[in-house]
C-alpha cells in the first residue's frame, strides 16, 4: 500500500495569510497540516509516499518535508502543474504507484481517526476503491453516497436535491490500480477537471465493488481561517501536550499547557489550557493567553489577552486589548495605540486581509 | 483522457506533461536538482498525443 498526498491548489479562500505560502503548510497546535497526513500515513504501515503539488508552495514544502526521512517515511514529488481536478492528480501518480494499491489524502485535511480503519475495511474485501464517509446534517450540499446493509457503495451522488443517504465523501479514498483505467476513460467535466467521483462511478460500471468507511471522530477541511480555528481547537483538545519551558513562578497557569523548552511564561502572566506555544517565545507579565490558542515560534506578547486565535510565529503582540477567534500571519506585529495622537487605529493591511474592529 | 508523466533520471521527481509543455526546457522542480527537463524528452507518441489534447491539460 502506498499513500499519495495532494498539496496543490492556490489556498484562495486562506488569503492573505497564503499570499507567502501553501495552504498545508498553515500550522494547527503549532504543526503545519500536512504533516498530520504524514503522520497518519505512518500509522497506518505506508512509508512510500507521494506528495502531488501544484503550481504554489512547491520549494517550501520540498523543504519542510524533505525526503521523509525525518517522518521515517519515505516521499517521492509529484508535479502536478495545472489544477485539472483530483482524478487527474491521481493519474500523475501513476508511474510512483506501480502495481500496489494506494490511499489518496487531501493534504489539507486533518482526521482524528486516520487513515488505518479505511485502510483494514478495504483490505479485508477484494474492492476497486475504498471511500471514506461522514454523516453531515446537510446532505445536499456534498458528495453523497448510497450503500448497501453491507457498506458497499452503489451510488456517488454529487450534491442531490433528494440525498438517499447523509453519507458525504470527505475526500479520503483508497484504490486499486485499475482506478488508472478508469482515469484513462474519463472526459473533463463542466468545469474543466478530471472528477475523482467520475473515476469511482466509472469503476461502479466496470463491475468492481466499492467499500465505504463511516469516519465517527472529528474531520476538518482546513480550507478557510474559520476552519484553522475550529481545527486547532479539536487538535488541543486531543493533544497530548507538556510544558518543557519555564513557568515563572508568579505565573498563572491552568489547565493543560504545551510550553517549548526554550519558551517563557512570565511572573505576571495568566495561560489557562489547552494552549500551545513553540519555541522562543514570550508570555509577558499582564498577558492573558485562554484557551484553545496556538502561539508560534519567536513571539513576544506583552499586555494582551488572546483566545481561541492562531498566532503562526514570529509575531510581536504589545496592544492591550482583547484578541478572540483570529488568525495571524508570519511576522504580524500588533502594538499598543494608546497614548498616540491622534487617536484612532493604525492599520498596514495586505490584500484579502479581513478585519473587525 | 491520458495523463502523460516524465521522471526525473537525476532525483526521481515527477512531472506532468502539461508542465513540460508550457516550459518545454526547464529545470527540474525536485528541490536542489540541477537536472534540465524537456517536453521533447517524452516519446514521441506521447508527445503527439498531447499536442493533439493540449486543450484539455489547460484549466
Amino acid at each position: 500500500m502506498k499513500g499519495v498526498l495532494l498539496s496543490g491548489g492556490t489556498g484562495s479562500r486562506l488569503r492573505p495569510i497564503t499570499h507567502t505560502g501553501p495552504k498545508q503548510l498553515v500550522p494547527v497546535a503549532n504543526k503545519p497540516v500536512l504533516e498530520y497526513a504524514i503522520e497518519d500515513f505512518k500509522d497506518a504501515g505506508i512509508t512510500e509516499i507521494g506528495v502531488v503539488l501544484g503550481h504554489k508552495g512547491r520549494d517550501e514544502i520540498q523543504a519542510l518535508l524533505g525526503d521523509g526521512s525525518k517522518y521515517g517515511v519515505d516521499i517521492t514529488y509529484i508535479v502536478q502543474g495545472n489544477p485539472l481536478g483530483l482524478a487527474h492528480a491521481a493519474g500523475c501518480a501513476r508511474e510512483f504507484v506501480g502495481t500496489d494499491d494506494f490511499v489518496m489524502y487531501l493534504g489539507d485535511n486533518i482526521l482524528k481517526s486516520g487513515v488505518a480503519d479505511l485502510v483494514n475495511s478495504f483490505e479485508s474485501g477484494e474492492y476497486g476503491a475504498g471511500i471514506a464517509l461522514q454523516e453531515v446534517d446537510n446532505p445536499a450540499a456534498f458528495g453523497i453516497a448510497d450503500v448497501d446493509e453491507h457498506g458497499t457503495v452503489t451510488e456517488l451522488i454529487e450534491k442531490p436535491d433528494e440525498p438517499p443517504t447523509n453519507l458525504a465523501l470527505i475526500g479520503m479514498y483508497v484504490f486499486s490500480p485499475a482506478v488508472f483505467d478508469a482515469i484513462d476513460d474519463l472526459e473533463p467535466s463542466w468545469r474543466g477537471e478530471l472528477e475523482i467521483t467520475d473515476a469511482i462511478q466509472h469503476l461502479l460500471q466496470d463491475g468492481y465493488e466499492i467499500d465505504s468507511h463511516v469516519v465517527t471522530g472529528w474531520w476538518k477541511d482546513t480550507g478557510k481561517p474559520e476552519d484553522i480555528l475550529e481545527a486547532n481547537r479539536l487538535v488541543l483538545e486531543d493533544k497530548q501536550l507538556t510544558a518543557a519551558g519555564i513557568i515563572e513562578s508568579g505565573a498563572e497557569t491552568d489547565g493543560r499547557i504545551e510550553l517549548a523548552q526554550s519558551s517563557v511564561i512570565e511572573d505576571g502572566a495568566v495561560v489557562r489550557g489547552p494552549v500551545s506555544i513553540a519555541e522562543n517565545t514570550t508570555i509577558k507579565s499582564g498577558t492573558y493567553v485562554g484557551p484553545y490558542t496556538s502561539i508560534g515560534a519567536d513571539s513576544t506578547l506583552d499586555g494582551v489577552h488572546i483566545e481561541n486565535s492562531v498566532v503562526i510565529g514570529e509575531s510581536t503582540i504589545t496592544a492591550s486589548g482583547r484578541i478572540v477567534d483570529s488568525l495571524l500571519g508570519r511576522g504580524a506585529d500588533i502594538e499598543s495605540a494608546d497614548n498616540l495622537l491622534p487617536e484612532g487605529r493604525r492599520l498596514v493591511v495586505g490584500e484579502n486581509s479581513q478585519l473587525k474592529l | 483522457m491520458r495523463i502523460i508523466t516524465l521522471t526525473c533520471s537525476a532525483c526521481g521527481t515527477i512531472v506532468a506533461a502539461n508542465e513540460l509543455e508550457d516550459n518545454r526546457v526547464m529545470k527540474c522542480p525536485g528541490l536542489k536538482c540541477d537536472n534540465v527537463l524537456r517536453f521533447s524528452d517524452l516519446p514521441e507518441k506521447d508527445r503527439t498525443y498531447f499536442l493533439e489534447n493540449q486543450e484539455r491539460y489547460e484549466i
